[in-house]
């Protein structure tokens, strides 16, 4: 059954952890609701993909609080903040970093030294990544990925955490690049951020021009978020669920002999294997947000449309009759056989 | 209807120093501009409210004059920057040197500041220079600091950005992208003037003697007029007005009005309706009065409007202007207390 599995973190010290970090969740919950109206949903998955050490991709609008949401979630959790404008013309030494020529004060000698780009942080809000050319992009990339930076032969180590939100303007223009595929891969979610709802922008506009906002208070440290994405991976998946979370990736790929009619209609390409591994680890870290030891199918339903929207690539068919990746997914959820059922094979 | 909080309102005194000021400085403005009262208007009242502009309008309309002349009347240093196409971040914001220490003999790297380090910074022709400088300068707007090498560098308090924009269209210039142009409060727009104040110019800039302005008020004063600005009253339903008339511009919204979709590509984001809401709220103080009426609203929809809604190729072939659409955009949505007028209420 699915959330039947005897687990080790379902010991005292366990459950005292997971308790430990619901309240952490809750404590960053109230400081940002200090700051920022509204878009539950997405504050939400930012924080799930925080404690589960994933980086965000968010599509958006300008001027929908995204550098403030960031900028508060840094400031509650204690961790360092830099954000970068991505234009045309910026180079990857610009996020990196770059050696320049130094004078060693003590000997006279003249050395290279390493100057930290602004990657050097712990949240990087990556502003606008598709307006920037793809070498730039891949500087960014292969940071994120590898946790370092590679200049002129020596390595050097990006501090942690370190995540990366990356922001998408969705409003189509020229001289942009599109992230190709295998690149958005490597983000854990892709959040989508909407206009607010009409008393929501009422609020925002009366809280926004008045008074000062509260200061945010630091609830957690760094330190603190990287035990908790340690814990986050400890906590234990039923066999079945796990079973179901492949499954749905799986029904995602069109080329499979038994796919489903909709999929090999609408859909040219699935999702990989890294959206079974994002799908069970989001599962996991919203899990243990809530205070649960062990993961529940609702947990896997929920993290499916962030961890799958950027990785399903609709066919013509689906963008003529108006078939979103969303759609793909939700189908695929009312589709897909759920643990336990007699056709889960 | 959500509760009304009652906020305590802003200090009587220092409203009646705000229109003071206001009316001082334009009087000071007068003796050197000769028309573009709208403009005049439009800076100054960002200005009061913290926020930069973007003015655009063609050569020769007495944009720099305008500048320097507002920077004169109200006591804040100003400093132009001439954006070029090879103009580089560190132009603006600063770099750091090398530089000996002259008592121990030491190397040591010192910064010097950029031009950004004033109260008033008029970036001249910003669409000529490359995406990665513009950025440069609106990393500066937003944060009002540098950093660079590590070390974090406060800017004068107050600032303010006028960036002018030349919008006749030209080989090698890169147009601010949105998300940009969204941190500016206002676009403002300079005209030509009519033939009568064209005359006048004429005879004022041919003859001799040039009037030299005062400051009417401390540079400091307008970091205090800017608080109390932000607690002008702005009543509940006009606060509701703001938001509707903004929403309404958006055309992927459901109902949105036929000529919303027709003529619009993209319309304004939540910064729009801050923006009319805080400016709103500077023009109320300006003309002495604590609370928003429905006119302050409409006062400066049109300038925060224009550079934030994106006309379709329709709007270009019918030849429909951004003004006319924002002008449709309030006749659509009616204010509240003419809505309660057509009711038959009042």
């Amino acid at each position: 059954m699915a959330t039947s599995a005897a687990s080790p973190a379902a010991t005292a010290t366990g459950a005292e952890v997971v308790a430990k970090i619901k309240a952490g969740r809750e404590r960053i919950l109230s400081e940002v609701r200090k700051v920022i109206i509204g878009q539950e949903q997405v504050v939400d998955d930012v924080i799930t993909s925080f404690f589960a050490g994933g980086h965000c991709l968010i599509t958006g609008v300008p001027g929908l609080a995204k550098t403030l949401l960031i900028a508060s979630l840094g400031r509650a959790m204690d961790l360092n903040f830099r954000r970068v404008q991505f234009t045309p013309d910026l180079m990857p030494a610009d996020i990196t970093g770059t050696e320049v020529l130094e004078e060693d004060r003590t000997t006279g000698k003249r050395a290279m030294s390493f100057r930290q780009g602004p990657v050097f942080t712990n949240i990087l809000l990556a502003d606008e990544i598709n307006r920037t050319p793809p070498k730039t992009q891949a500087a960014l990339l292969e940071a994120m990925q590898e946790g370092q930076v590679t200049v002129a032969g020596s390595t050097y180590q990006l501090p942690r955490p370190f995540f990366v939100l990356a922001t998408q303007n969705p409003i189509e223009q020229e001289g942009t690049y599109p992230l190709p595929e295998v690149q958005q891969d490597r983000f854990m979610f892709s959040l989508i951020i909407d206009y607010l709802p009409r008393e929501d922008e009422v609020a925002v506009i009366n809280a926004t021009t008045g008074a000062d906002p509260e200061a945010i208070a630091k609830c957690i440290d760094g330190a603190d978020l990287l035990a908790f994405n340690e814990i986050v991976r400890q906590i234990p998946i039923a066999e079945p669920l796990l079973a179901y979370a492949v499954r749905l990736v799986h029904g995602s790929r069109p080329d499979r002999p038994n796919a489903l009619p909709f999929i090999t209609e609408n859909v040219s390409w699935g999702a990989s294997v890294r959206a079974s591994h994002y799908l069970v680890l989001g599962a996991k870290a919203r899990a243990v947000l809530a205070g649960r030891p062990c993961v529940g199918l609702e947990d896997i339903q929920t993290v499916a449309l962030p961890v799958l929207r950027h990785r399903i690539i609709t066919n013509f068919r689906a963008e003529s009759s108006g078939i979103k990746p969303d759609d793909v997914v939700k189908r695929l959820l009312t589709d897909v056989p759920l643990p336990g059922s007699k056709l889960a094979l | 209807m959500p509760a009304t909080e009652p906020t305590p309102g802003p200090d009587p005194a220092l409203i009646a120093r705000i229109k003071a000021a206001h009316d001082g400085i334009t009087g000071q403005l007068k003796q050197v501009v000769v028309g573009q009262e709208a403009a005049v208007t439009q800076i100054l009242t960002a200005m009061f409210a913290g926020g930069h502009c973007i003015i655009q309008g063609p050569p020769g309309t007495a944009k720099t004059l305008l500048v320097s002349s507002i920077g004169a009347a109200s006591g804040l240093e100003c400093k132009r920057i001439q954006f070029t196409p090879d103009l580089m971040p560190a132009d603006i914001s600063g770099t750091e040197v090398l530089e000996e220490d002259r008592t121990t003999g030491k190397r040591i790297t010192a910064f010097v500041k950029g031009p950004v380090f004033t109260n008033i910074v008029m970036a001249d022709e910003i669409n000529r220079t490359p995406p990665k400088t513009q950025a440069a300068l609106l990393e500066v707007m937003q944060e009002r600091q540098v950093t660079i090498g590590g070390r974090t560098h406060a800017l004068p308090k107050p600032f303010f950005v006028l960036a002018t924009q030349i919008n006749l269209e030209q080989e090698g210039t890169y147009p601010l992208p949105e998300a940009q142009m969204d941190r500016f409060m206002f676009s403002v727009m300079t005209g030509y003037v009519n033939e009568t104040e064209e005359a006048e110019i004429v005879r004022r800039t041919t003859s001799t003697g040039h009037p030299t302005l005062s400051a009417v008020i401390k540079g400091a004063e307008l970091i205090e007029f800017a608080k109390a600005i932000r607690q002008v009253r702005l009543p509940a339903e006009l606060g509701t007005w703001i938001v509707d008339l903004v929403a309404t511009s958006r055309p992927t919204v459901a109902g949105a009005p036929d000529f919303v979709k027709e003529y619009i590509a993209w319309g304004a984001g939540l910064r729009a309706s801050q923006n009319i809401a805080l400016a709103s709220k500077s023009t109320a103080a300006q003309h002495g009065r604590d609370t928003v009426t429905a006119d302050d609203i409409r006062a400066v929809t049109v300038p925060v409007l224009r550079h934030r809604i994106g006309l379709s190729f329709r709007a270009e072939v019918d030849k429909v202007t951004v003004e006319q659409v924002v002008d449709r955009l309030i006749a659509a949505v009616p204010a509240p207390g003419a809505a309660q007028a057509a009711k038959g209420g009042r």
